[in-house]
C-alpha cells in the first residue's frame, strides 16, 4: 500500500442483496447433495453398534461378491491419525471401537441400496468393553480408559497437560486467588452449572462427491473448511496433501458442523479404489446420532467478592465432554479464559478447562463454540453473586464490565469503553418498548439483562483479484458461502468500493484449493475479517496499479483521481476521465492483464507472562461483545417459558452490510432460544443418542419466536478491514443467559441447567430438583488439574 | 410396470420400483433437485410439492401414488427466469440464507397466498409449522409474505 494514498472513494456500507437468492428460491442452486456425476457410485458406511469394544473380526469378503459393489475399503486403506493438539482419531475403527456409530468399513456400489445391501453382509465380531457414557464415569478412579494408548500418540501442540481420559488441559492463571479468597472483607460465592449438547440441523447434511484423475483425488464436498479437508484427508490416505483438490459448492447451513473433517475421506478412499465418482451423503439419523454436537460441559465457578461489588478473585473448572476423539475441544479449552473469564474486571483468576474423553459421539465446533454456555453460567452465577451482596444485577455490571485499559483473564489490555456504553444503548431501547401487557394469565414474568464476551478467530486468508478487461472484477479465494451471505455481501462490497466498480461487476469464485491460497475456513466470524482484509489488500493492489496507468491516460497525478461509478476520474470532475474498462484494458495491453494479491493473519496479542498453559492463543485479537435482553412468561401449569420480548445490542466494530447483519442476528438468537429451551440430546445406557430424527429433537418453528429488536454497536476499535468485526457467529452468544436469568427472575428458582424444557422447569417450580453438585470436580481448584500450573518457556 | 407422472407440465414415464418416494423419483430420474430430502419424515417440509394443488410433502409419498395427478416443483412455480410473488417478496426482503428450506418454504407459502389471501401475520406464523428453517428465525419469511400479501 501507498503510504497516505486513499484507497477507497465510495462507501462499503450498503444493503446489497444476494446474488444467490433467486436461484435459491427458484430451487436451481445446486449444493453437494444436488450432484450426480455420470457413471457415480452410492457409498454408505458401516457402523459400530456399541459404544466400546475389539474388533475381534471384520471379514468383508462376502460383501464384495454382492451385486453391484465395487469397492470396499477398511482400516488398513487409511493409516493416518488425525487431530487438534494431539492426533488421536483414525478415520475407522483399527481394533478399539470407542464411540457407536465409529466407522468400520465403507462401500461402493452401483445404487444405494445395493451399498446397504453390502453394508449388512460384512461379517463383523466385536467383543464389548465396559463403556464409559458421561465425564463422571471418565473422570472416577479406576475408570477404563478411552485411549489405553494416550502416550503414544502424536503431539501437535506442546504444552498441555494430560493423562488418563482427559484428552487436553488448559490452564490460565493471573494474580493470588488464594489470597483474594481468605480476604476477611469478601463473599464467596459458588455456582455449579450443566449444559446438554446441542445438534447443528444443518439442512444440508454433510455429503461429498469425490473421484480420482490424473493421480489426484478431487473432492467436492458441504464443508466450511476447504483446507483442513484437503490436509487432514491426505494425513489419513498417507498421500501428499498437494494430491488433494477440494472444491465447494454452496453450503446448505454450517453453524460449525462442517468446520472439521466428516464424510470426506471415505468417498476419496472408494473413488480411487473403483475409479468411479463416489458418492456419499449422510442420512438424517447418522446426522443426528454423530454429528459434532456443542459439547455437554459440567462448569462450577467460585468468586470471592467485596460488598462494594468488586470481584477480587475467581476460580473455576469447566469439564468439557469430547466424546470418544478429542477434536474441537481440544482447542477450545483455550476458549474458556476468554468466556468464562470475560465481561468483568477480575482482581485475580485461576481456571482450568478440561477435555475429556467420554465412549460417545465426537464432539465439534458450533457457532459460539464453548461461549454460549460458558456466558450461561457467568451470567446467571453474576446474578447470584449480586443477590447474595444485595446490589442491583444491572447496577453490578455497569461497576464491573471490562473497559478500557481493563486486564482480560489472561493480562491481556483491552481498548476502548465498549460495554458500557452497550448497556446504556439497552436502557435506552428498553426504556423505549412498549410497556408488557397486564399479567392477568397467571404465569410469572421475569425479564433479564446479559452481556457476552466473544472474538473473531483470526488467522490466515489469501486473495486474489484479477482485473478484467471488461471492466469486472473476479475474487478468487478459498471462502464458502455456507448461507450467511458474507461471500455474496461484505466481500464483494469491499472489492467494489476499493474499484469504485458495482458489487455485481464482482465475480465471486466459488473456493478451490487448487485456485486460492490457504484459508483457514469460513467460521469464527472471519469471512469478512480475515477473507475481507486479504481481499481488500488485493483489491488495493489494482486500485493502485489501475490509478498509475490512469494517471497517464487523463495526465493527472494518481492521487488528484478517485475511482467510482465505474470510472477513474479526476476528483471533483464527474464525467471526466476513463471508464476502470478502459484503464484495465489499456493496463492489458502494456504490460499483460491486472491483479492484485493479498494476504491476513492475526497479529497475536500477547497474555502476560506465566499466565496461559496449554492455550493454542494466548489472547483475543478483536474482541465482540453483546448484550442481550429478554422477558419471559412461565407458565405455573406446565413449565412452558414463552419468550415475550428479545433485544440484542451488538458490537459490529463496523456494519458494511447492516440488514444483512440483522438477518444473522435474528438467526442466531432463534438458534439459541433451541439451545435454551426446545433442544435436547440424551444418551441412553447404550452409549447411543437418543435423537435420531425431528420429531424427538426439537427445534424452533416460527410459532416459538419472537422478532428481535436490534441496535447495532459501531465503533469499537478492530484490526478487521474497514474496522469491522465478525457478526454473524455471535448472536447466539448470550441467549441462554438472558432466558436462563429471565426465567430464574420469574420463578425466584436457582436455574441451573439448560435446555429449560417443560419438565425442567416443572421441577424447578415444585422443588423437585436437588441443588446441582458436581462431586467429580474436586473441592480444591488444584486437585483438579493433571499437573500444576506450568507454562514452557516461549522460544 | 411402470407409470408416469406429469411433472409440471411435463408427462414422463417411470420405470422404477413404484413404492419409491417420489422426492428421489423427482431428484434422480427428473433432475428437478430443487426438492430437498431434509429429514424424510414429513416434519421438515423442505420436500414439498403441490399436488393436484395440494402441498405434500413429496418424502412421503410412494411415487406411483402420483400417477394421474399433477404434480408441480418449486422449479415449476414461474416461468424460466422469472419469480411468482412470493419469491420476488422473499428476494426483495433478503431472507434467504442457506437456502436449503426455501424450495419447500415457496411451495407452501405460494398455496398459502393464494388461499388465504386475508391472512394475518398469526395465521402466517401457524402456516409455517410444517416448514422448518434452521438459519433465518422466520422474521423475514414473515415480512415477505405480509409483503405479498399487500402487494397482491
Amino acid at each position: 500500500m501507498i503510504g497516505g494514498a486513499r484507497m477507497s472513494d465510495v462507501s462499503a456500507t450498503m444493503d446489497l442483496r444476494r446474488r444467490d437468492a433467486a436461484d435459491k428460491l427458484r430451487g436451481r442452486t445446486r449444493y453437494t447433495i444436488d450432484r450426480y456425476l455420470p457413471g457415480m457410485l452410492h457409498a454408505a458406511v458401516l457402523r459400530a453398534g456399541v459404544p466400546a469394544g475389539r474388533i475381534i473380526r471384520l471379514d468383508t469378503s462376502r460383501a464384495a461378491r454382492m451385486p453391484g459393489v465395487r469397492a470396499i475399503v477398511t482400516a488398513a486403506d487409511a493409516p493416518g491419525m488425525i487431530g487438534i493438539g494431539i492426533a488421536d482419531h483414525p478415520l475407522f475403527a483399527r481394533d478399539v471401537i470407542r464411540y457407536d456409530g465409529e466407522p468400520l468399513a465403507a462401500v461402493a456400489a452401483a445404487t444405494l441400496a445395493q451399498a446397504q445391501a453390502a453394508l449388512a453382509a460384512i461379517d463383523v465380531e466385536i467383543e464389548p468393553f465396559p463403556a464409559v457414557l458421561t465425564m463422571a464415569d471418565a473422570l472416577a478412579s479406576g475408570a477404563p480408559l478411552v485411549h489405553p494408548d494416550w502416550r503414544s500418540y502424536e503431539v501437535l501442540l506442546e504444552g498441555s497437560a494430560r493423562g488418563g481420559n482427559v484428552a487436553w488441559e488448559a490452564t490460565v492463571v493471573r494474580g493470588n486467588v488464594d489470597a483474594a479468597f481468605a480476604r476477611p472483607d469478601v463473599e464467596i460465592v459458588e455456582s455449579c452449572f450443566r449444559v446438554g449438547r446441542q445438534n447443528h440441523v444443518a439442512f444440508e447434511p454433510r455429503a461429498v462427491v469425490a473421484s480420482y484423475e490424473d493421480g489426484r483425488f478431487h473432492i467436492e464436498t458441504s464443508t466450511q473448511v476447504p483446507w483442513s479437508v484437503r490436509n487432514a484427508t491426505a494425513r489419513l490416505l498417507g498421500v501428499p496433501a498437494s494430491q488433494v483438490r477440494v472444491t465447494v459448492p454452496p453450503v446448505g447451513g454450517g453453524f460449525g458442523l462442517k468446520f472439521d473433517l466428516a464424510v470426506e475421506p471415505f468417498a476419496a478412499l472408494l473413488a480411487r479404489a473403483s475409479g468411479r465418482p463416489v458418492r456419499l451423503v449422510n442420512s438424517r439419523e447418522e446426522e443426528m446420532l454423530t454429528c459434532l454436537f456443542r459439547e455437554n460441559a459440567d462448569i462450577r465457578i467460585r468468586s470471592a467478592v467485596t460488598r462494594a461489588g468488586d470481584i477480587v478473585g475467581r476460580e473455576a473448572v469447566v469439564l468439557m465432554d469430547c466424546g470418544a476423539y478429542g477434536g474441537e475441544q481440544i482447542f477450545l479449552t483455550t476458549m474458556t479464559a476468554h468466556t468464562l473469564g470475560g465481561n468483568y474486571r477480575l482482581g485475580s483468576v485461576r481456571m482450568v478447562s478440561r477435555a475429556v474423553y467420554t465412549n460417545t459421539a465426537p464432539n465439534g465446533a458450533f457457532r459460539c463454540c464453548n461461549g454460549v454456555y460458558n456466558t450461561f453460567a457467568l451470567e446467571r452465577h453474576t446474578d447470584e453473586i449480586a443477590a447474595r451482596i444485595g446490589m442491583d444485577t444491572l447496577a453490578f455490571r455497569r461497576r464491573n464490565v471490562l473497559g478500557d485499559k481493563d486486564l482480560g483473564a489472561t493480562g491481556q489490555v483491552f481498548e476502548g469503553d465498549v460495554l458500557g456504553p452497550m448497556l446504556e444503548r439497552m436502557d435506552t431501547l428498553r426504556d423505549a418498548a412498549a410497556p408488557p401487557p397486564a399479567r392477568t394469565d397467571g404465569r410469572l414474568h421475569g425479564r433479564a439483562t446479559t452481556v457476552g464476551t466473544w472474538f473473531v478467530f483470526v488467522g490466515p486468508s489469501a486473495a486474489t483479484v484479477n482485473m478484467n478487461a471488461d471492466g469486472t472484477a473476479t475474487l478468487v479465494t478459498s471462502g464458502v458461502e455456507i448461507g450467511s451471505g458474507s461471500m455474496m455481501q461484505s466481500l464483494p462490497q469491499i472489492v467494489a468500493s476499493t474499484l469504485g466498480i458495482a458489487p455485481e461487476h464482482v465475480i465471486v469464485r466459488a473456493a478451490d484449493t487448487d485456485a486460492a491460497g490457504y484459508d483457514v475456513g469460513v467460521g469464527g466470524g472471519r469471512t469478512t475479517v480475515s477473507l475481507g482484509a486479504a481481499s481488500l489488500s488485493a483489491a488495493q493492489e489494482v486500485r493502485t496499479k489501475l490509478l498509475k496507468v490512469a494517471s497517464e491516460m487523463i495526465e493527472a497525478a494518481p492521487d488528484d483521481l478517485v475511482m467510482r461509478d465505474g470510472r477513474i476520474e479526476i476528483a471533483g470532475a464527474p464525467g471526466s476521465g476513463r471508464t476502470v474498462a478502459e484503464v484495465a484494458t489499456r493496463a492489458q495491453a502494456l504490460a499483460g492483464p491486472v491483479s492484485g494479491t493479498g494476504a491476513f493473519t492475526g497479529a497475536g496479542v500477547p497474555a502476560m507472562p506465566g499466565c496461559v498453559a496449554g492455550h493454542f492463543i494466548d489472547a483475543i485479537d478483536i474482541p465482540v461483545f453483546a448484550v442481550h435482553d429478554c422477558e419471559v412468561a412461565v407458565d405455573p401449569e406446565t413449565g412452558h417459558v414463552e419468550v415475550l420480548s428479545y433485544r440484542v445490542v451488538q458490537d459490529v466494530g463496523r456494519a458494511l452490510n447492516p440488514r444483512a447483519i440483522h438477518g444473522q442476528i435474528q438467526g442466531g438468537v432463534v438458534q439459541g432460544l433451541g439451545y435454551t429451551l426446545h433442544e435436547e440430546v440424551t444418551i441412553g445406557s447404550n452409549g447411543r443418542v437418543c435423537q435420531s430424527g425431528f420429531e424427538t429433537y426439537r427445534v424452533p418453528l416460527a410459532l416459538d419466536v419472537v422478532p428481535v429488536e436490534i441496535s447495532l454497536y459501531e465503533g469499537a476499535p478492530s484490526i478487521g478491514p474497514l474496522g469491522t468485526k465478525g457478526a454473524g457467529e455471535v448472536p447466539i452468544l448470550n441467549v441462554g443467559a438472558a432466558v436462563a436469568c429471565a426465567v430464574a427472575n420469574a420463578t425466584g428458582k436457582r436455574v441451573q441447567a439448560l435446555p429449560l424444557t417443560p419438565p425442567r422447569v416443572l421441577e424447578l417450580l415444585l422443588d423437585r430438583k436437588q441443588d446441582l453438585t458436581l462431586p467429580h470436580i474436586a473441592d480444591a481448584w488444584a486437585d483438579n488439574l493433571t499437573r500444576s500450573h506450568q507454562t514452557s518457556p516461549k522460544t | 410396470m411402470g407409470f408416469s407422472l406429469t411433472v409440471n407440465g411435463d408427462r414422463l414415464s417411470c420405470a422404477a420400483d413404484p413404492a419409491t418416494p417420489l422426492v428421489d423419483i423427482l431428484r434422480e430420474e427428473m433432475h428437478l433437485t430443487g426438492a430437498k430430502p431434509v429429514c424424510r419424515e414429513g416434519f421438515c417440509g423442505a420436500c414439498m410439492v403441490l399436488i393436484d394443488g395440494e402441498p405434500t410433502p413429496s418424502c412421503l409419498l410412494p411415487a406411483a401414488l402420483a400417477d394421474g395427478r399433477e404434480i408441480r416443483t418449486v422449479e415449476g412455480l414461474a416461468p424460466l427466469g422469472m419469480l411468482n410473488r412470493i419469491q420476488a417478496a422473499l428476494e426483495a426482503s433478503d431472507a434467504v440464507q442457506c437456502g436449503m428450506c426455501f424450495p419447500g418454504m415457496v411451495v407452501s407459502l405460494t398455496h398459502f397466498l393464494t388461499t388465504r389471501p386475508d391472512a394475518t401475520r398469526d395465521d402466517i406464523l401457524m402456516a409455517l409449522t410444517g416448514n422448518i428453517c434452521r438459519c433465518t428465525g422466520y422474521e423475514r419469511i414473515v415480512e415477505a409474505t405480509l409483503l405479498a400479501l399487500a402487494s397482491a
